[in-house]
């Protein structure tokens, strides 16, 4: 039995033009048996930063709080909003903090990122249990169903996708890919963010 | 009450005297005011930090005395007071930043530096078995959310942001003339020049590259923080620099 | 080169192989049983089927180790498991429902399996566990079924041929046979249903369910069981028992395959996706969304009358 797929669930990150999307499955279950089909595995940091936390259940809960003490610990000290790379970079320390008895968690970070001249683009993230950061500039997943995720992205994703044909483009990525997964599904979320707002979309799913 | 040596309330640095004063502090800032003098302004493009460096013989190598430190890429900073406890603030300093660097993947802003190197300096007036650093600093730094900012700190552990300011022996004066001198557009290259007109008042002997250390931040311009990391190097381009002997003999020779 | 010393060569596996063939008077590549003509059941003509065996000191233990055991989740060749499968004797026959998932680990190898297997126009047979096991070892019941007949000029009883498999299984006992089946019919007694595993068990009963779903299927069937039921009823009851299992279990799912066992033999009678039962249900009323998102939310406001 792997702890990772104690209570299945998977996330995915995508870059777009000017925009990024994150979505995941709503399950939570206990090995085969499935108990809830609203459990969130998305969260928000700031107005610019969403992070998803596949893994075991107890500990996303943890780390969720765990991340929001620290940012809110650094927005304080800072007197500024978190940035989505150096969240990344902060999501990566704690996870290397528990190098010998880590959390079961593979966190997804999806933001958009200021720029120098003031504007923002695209920035995803995702680091493994003990927070190996993989910056991608296309597409990142995690969980469960990362595999049959990676296979479908592949397949989907294509640069410079506005941000209407990127939840598209992700949605049918997640539903396709959870439906090969015997522990991730029962339903999803979507995050699309621009550099001024963020649309959620929750969607119906296969329910076996 | 107020003898000489502080009186009863003296022996041990946590204990207040009734006028509501912790005499050790107040013996370290007089340690400060006899150090040599230190200043700093802030320009519209940049920062100057800069102090005169004595040596008490001609026999002294001076070339390997450093007054003014580099913290990280965007940090520098300058002292006056005692020396010994200034290398030790610089060690603690440098490691505050390195240590930030491994968390968030960049070095600290200015004022999250100053607020390390005043946490540690507090400390030492509220610990057993210490007693307060003899030291002031002005802190000078550029970071993306603030741009340039000047601190300085002092052995009670409080700290300002400043236009300009001076620290030592000089001070008093020093801040007379800054005050008179200063401008908000003043460019980088007249602060330099005002910095070192500023010590002139009162130095002592022969202001030369050698008696004389001066440290710059200079702000990035769009172009640069838009091109990102230097080729090769694999880093951004660092913000503060201590001038080379050279370049200060040039300034003085203006 | 080296293939050509193996060759021959008088130690060494290929060596060993070849010597092993000749102990045994084996001297072709394959067995008479690859011919298309006797499609795999060629050694019948001998009775039962002979299969080739490890040359090891210890052949079950060698098949052990190399698939899917519960001790070894990391074995090389992964048997097929989770399923739900269902059967059960009433008044109008019996009413036989599996899913249509298979899975490997946590891959849903596929969606569209037939778990029922058609043993001969009066039997059916259920599957869950080894696939391949399910399939040949019923279909060899089919023939054997098919003998008997011809034999005795009268249709094999579901007890009989219940009993077939369950001693044909019982000889391959601890070889790593993985079957949980249930045999279904119409015969002389009326509707019969038997439970045959590869253990050697054999029961007999109204009402089964085998497979990891198996316990939701078991909650849905007995509340709603009854000798009684309409052929509607009893076709509605089967469906949403598979359905629960389908939906709580993570390992049953996709579709749901329902047949009907009357006394003129077997009929299929559909195929329902287990997600569009669970939104829409068979006629427009889902069997799960709409009863548990409906007044839960502001998204959602309770149906007004």
């Amino acid at each position: 039995m792997s702890i990772m797929e104690y209570n299945g669930g998977s996330v995915i990150a995508m870059v777009g033009k000017d925009c990024v999307a994150i979505a995941s499955d709503l399950r939570l279950g206990v090995q085969s048996l499935s108990i809830s089909s609203n459990f969130q595995k998305i969260f928000p940091v700031t107005d610019r930063i969403y992070v998803g936390l596949p893994g075991l259940a107890s500990d996303v809960t943890t780390l969720h709080e765990q991340f929001r003490y620290r940012v809110n610990m650094y927005t304080i000290k800072e007197e500024r909003e978190i940035e989505p790379q150096t969240f990344a970079q902060m999501v990566s320390s704690t996870l290397y903090e528990r190098r010998f008895g880590p959390y079961f968690i593979e966190p997804v970070i999806a933001g958009m990122q200021r720029t120098p001249s003031g504007s923002y683009e695209p920035f995803i993230a995702a680091t493994d249990l003990i927070g190996c950061l993989n910056f991608a500039k296309d597409f990142v997943v995690a969980g469960t169903a990362s595999s049959e995720l990676f296979g479908a992205a592949e397949g989907l994703w294509e640069p410079d996708l506005e941000a209407e044909d990127l939840f598209e483009t992700i949605s049918q990525t997640l539903l396709n890919a959870v439906d090969r997964d015997t522990f991730s599904g029962w339903g999803a979320v979507v995050h699309v963010m621009t550099k001024d707002k963020v649309i959620t979309r929750t969607l119906k799913g296969r329910m076996d | 009450m107020a003898s000489a040596d502080g009186g009863a309330y003296s022996y041990s640095l946590t204990v207040f005297s009734p006028s509501g004063k912790l005499v050790q502090i107040e013996h370290a800032l007089a340690a400060v005011s006899q150090g040599t003098t230190s200043l700093g302004i802030k320009a519209s493009n940049g920062i100057v930090i800069a102090t005169e460096k004595k040596s008490s013989s001609i026999l002294i190598d001076d070339s390997v005395i450093e007054k003014v430190a580099v913290v990280c890429p965007n940090i520098g900073i300058v002292y006056s007071g005692m020396g010994p406890d200034f290398r030790i603030l610089v060690t603690r300093a440098r490691k505050s930043a390195q240590s930030y660097w491994k968390i968030h993947g960049e070095y600290p802003p200015t004022k999250v530096l100053t607020q390390e190197i005043a946490t540690i300096m507090q400390q030492a007036t509220q610990s057993g078995g210490v007693r307060p650093y003899g030291v002031s600093l002005l802190v000078a730094g550029w970071d993306v959310t603030r741009g340039p900012s000047l601190y300085q700190v002092d052995p009670s552990g409080s700290f300002w942001a400043w236009k300009a300011s001076a620290i030592g022996r000089n001070m008093i004066n020093a801040k007379t003339f800054l005050e008179k001198r200063y401008n908000d557009d003043i460019s980088l290259e007249d602060a330099i020049h005002t910095a070192l007109l500023t010590l002139k008042e009162g130095f002592e002997g022969q202001m030369t590259e050698k008696t004389i250390e001066i440290g710059v931040i200079t702000v990035p311009t769009q172009t640069e923080l838009e091109a990102g990391k230097v080729e090769g190097t694999g880093r951004y381009k660092p913000t503060f620099r201590k001038l080379t002997e050279e370049e200060v003999r040039d300034y003085l020779a203006l | 080169m080296n293939s050509l010393v193996s060759r021959f060569s008088t130690t060494g596996p290929i060596a060993e192989l070849r010597k092993a063939k000749e102990v045994l008077g084996d001297d072709d590549e394959f067995s008479d049983a690859v011919w298309g003509s006797e499609a795999g059941f060629g050694s019948l003509a001998n009775g039962v089927p002979k299969f080739s065996i490890p040359q090891v000191p210890d052949p079950s233990a060698f098949l052990r180790l190399h698939t899917d055991d519960h001790s070894d989740p990391s074995c090389r060749i992964k048997i097929k498991h989770g399923t739900t499968t269902l059967a059960f004797r009433f008044q109008g026959g019996v009413i036989v429902a599996v899913d249509s998932r298979a899975s490997a680990g946590s891959y849903v190898a596929s969606g569209t399996v037939k778990k029922v297997i058609e043993i001969n126009p009066y039997l059916l047979g259920t599957m869950a566990g080894g696939a391949a096991d399910c399939q040949y070892w019923e279909t060899y019941l089919g023939i054997q079924c098919r003998l008997h007949e011809l034999r005795n000029r009268e249709r094999i009883s579901v007890a009989a041929a219940s009993k077939y498999l369950s001693n044909l299984v019982y000889s391959y006992k601890g070889m790593g046979l993985s079957m949980g089946t249930m045999i279904c019919g119409w015969d002389k007694t009326g509707p019969a249903v038997f439970y045959v595993d590869s253990d050697g068990t054999r029961l007999k009963g109204d009402l089964f369910s085998v497979g990891s779903g198996s316990t939701f299927a078991y909650g849905v069937l007995d509340q709603g069981y009854r000798w009684d039921l309409t052929d509607e009823e009893a076709q509605e009851l089967g469906r949403r028992s598979i359905y629960a299992a389908g939906h709580r279990d993570a390992y049953s799912g996709n579709t749901i395959n329902l047949y009907h066992v009357k006394e003129d033999g077997w009929k299929f009678i559909g195929n329902y996706d287990v997600s569009k039962m669970h939104y829409e249900g068979p006629n427009g009323v889902g069997y799960g969304y709409d009863i548990r998102t409906e007044g839960r939310s502001s998204a959602n406001p309770p149906a007004t009358q």
